[in-house]
């Protein structure tokens, strides 16, 4: 994976969160969870829009909240994912 | 292709086979829009189902509900047809359907019964649970049994005490040697009368997690409920945990993630199942009622040439069209797996379900006295509509969660 593929990665992410939650801007390292950006239908929305968009399935394994907790962990599990 | 979906044998006589294709055929005739979205092998698998239910189940809905009890004969029925695992891969020895198919079964189904509709409803919230959060080792033990239909799940959520909050569950589970023991009570749990393994949510150190539950497990007692209005023959029942082994390779999911994560997949599916299974109560409420206003006569008139009646019936055909798109829309999205397939479902569940309502009751309107009575089921759809709009999410919390979600949505449009 390149730097400009990162970059993809987390203004897609990015997009995707800002055209279902009413917030004009997201930090690359805002708590998702703990500032109360999103609920639990969001959290599988959001699991569903990254599998579907980077082609990968997130397991039981993949249960960490680490793994969600902002835009530059969410790129890092995909990345990861990729095997990047 | 058609010929192919079409695999099991037909046990009907010649008179009851053309009186069915007779009505198909009306049914075809009266929704061609919705109908011509379905591609050939969908069309071909509705007509399968509706023939199921047509021999299998609308004859002995009355009975079923009068008796609150479902035969092990249908459950039979339902497992050899495949039906128990339609959404299940083949290699879980399911039929691995599309969620087309699943919502085209639970509308087929919901026509003739909607206690016999949930059943499927259940199958499907724990199946489909256990197939996305479920180790390998619980998929391989628990999915073909469920899928074949050897074995009935339950989905064991709701307390006496817990509704529609789902945080303030009070069932709980501690750690002890290398086990966990649970304890406490779920109520109104479909067929709990009946079920073999239940995916029961409690907290772990206030961690919520999920777990599988046999039903013969030591400490674990059923109390069946009766004498509700409507899903009589569902089975439910109120469970009661004291004490209960729970081996720790029986959790499903990892703790801490059972209410975000684990039981959003479950409650998903049940609700593209209960949206679906009420778009065919809806349809049975549409079918009784242009069928009784056609033939019915006061004085020298049909009730159908009364403008009143066709008020209801104007409002009750949209409302089923509309409907259909909806259910339809939403089991695409989920095909496409689109994370827009829950606000589709949503929307689907909370319009079909008030939708049932509205025409069950404009339903024994129209029929009047004998709408009423049990010779006629829409006295049975009436009870059973009210029901929908209260499993799988009630009216109130699909306003709450939809009317949020559009909310949010304010930033696509630049506001």
């Amino acid at each position: 994976m390149t730097a400009i593929d990162k970059t993809e990665i987390k203004e897609t992410v990015r997009n995707f969160i800002l055209s279902s939650i009413n917030l004009s801007e997201i930090k690359d390292d805002d708590n998702l969870f703990e500032s109360g950006i999103v609920n639990s239908l969001f959290t599988v929305q959001l699991m569903t829009f990254i599998e579907r968009t980077f082609a990968i399935e997130v397991g039981m394994d993949d249960l960490d909240m680490e793994n969600f907790k902002s835009l530059n962990a969410t790129t890092a599990f995909v990345l990861k994912k990729n095997g990047g | 292709m058609v010929a192919n979906v079409l695999r099991k044998p037909r046990l009907v006589s010649r008179t009851q086979a053309e009186a069915r294709d007779q009505r198909l055929k009306v049914e075809l005739q009266t929704v061609p829009d919705a109908q011509q979205a379905l591609a050939d092998v969908h069309k071909a698998r509705h007509k399968e189902f509706k023939t199921f239910v047509a021999d299998n189940v609308e004859p002995f809905a009355e009975q079923w509900d009068r008796e609150q009890q479902l035969p092990e004969a249908i459950l039979a029925k339902l497992a050899q047809w495949g039906y128990l695992g339609c959404s299940v891969p083949a290699e879980y020895d399911g039929q691995g359907w599309d969620v087309v198919t699943f919502g085209l079964l639970n509308e087929a189904l919901g026509r003739g019964s909607s206690a016999l509709t949930d059943v499927l409803t259940v199958q499907a919230m724990v199946s489909m649970t256990l197939l996305k959060w479920g180790s390998a080792e619980q998929k391989h033990q628990w999915l073909p049994p469920l899928a074949r239909g050897e074995m009935i799940a339950a989905f064991a959520m709701t307390e006496p005490g817990t509704g529609s909050d789902l945080q303030s569950l009070a069932t709980g589970l501690s750690a002890q040697g290398g086990h966990f023991i649970l304890h406490g009570t779920k109520r109104w749990i479909s067929c709990a009368q009946f079920a073999g393994v239940f995916l029961v949510f409690g907290k772990l150190e206030q961690h919520p997690v999920a777990c599988l539950v046999p039903r013969e497990s030591p400490g674990f007692r059923i109390e069946p409920i009766t004498d509700l209005m409507g899903l009589r023959a569902a089975g439910l029942g109120q469970l009661h945990f004291e004490n209960v082994k729970v081996p720790t390779a029986n959790l499903v999911g990892k703790p801490g993630f059972a209410l975000s994560h684990v039981a959003p997949v479950g409650l998903h599916h049940g609700r593209i199942s209960a949206a679906c299974s009420a778009l065919g109560l809806l349809r049975g409420c549409f079918e009784e009622s242009i069928a009784h206003a056609a033939k019915r006569k006061i004085g020298n008139k049909t009730v159908g040439e009364m403008g009143m009646i066709r008020s209801l019936i104007a409002r009750m055909g949209t409302d089923l069209e509309a409907a259909r798109l909806l259910c339809h829309g939403a089991c695409r999205a989920e095909d496409e797996h689109s994370p827009e397939a829950f606000e589709k479902t949503f929307m689907a569940k909370y319009f079909t379900s008030r939708a049932a309502v509205r025409a069950a009751s404009d339903a024994v309107q129209i029929r009047g006295a004998s709408g009423c009575h049990a010779a006629s089921p829409t006295s049975r759809f009436y009870r059973d509509a009210k029901i929908m709009e209260i499993i799988e999410g009630t009216t109130q919390i699909h306003e709450d969660i939809l009317g949020k979600i559009f909310v949010d949505q304010a930033g696509r449009f630049g506001k």
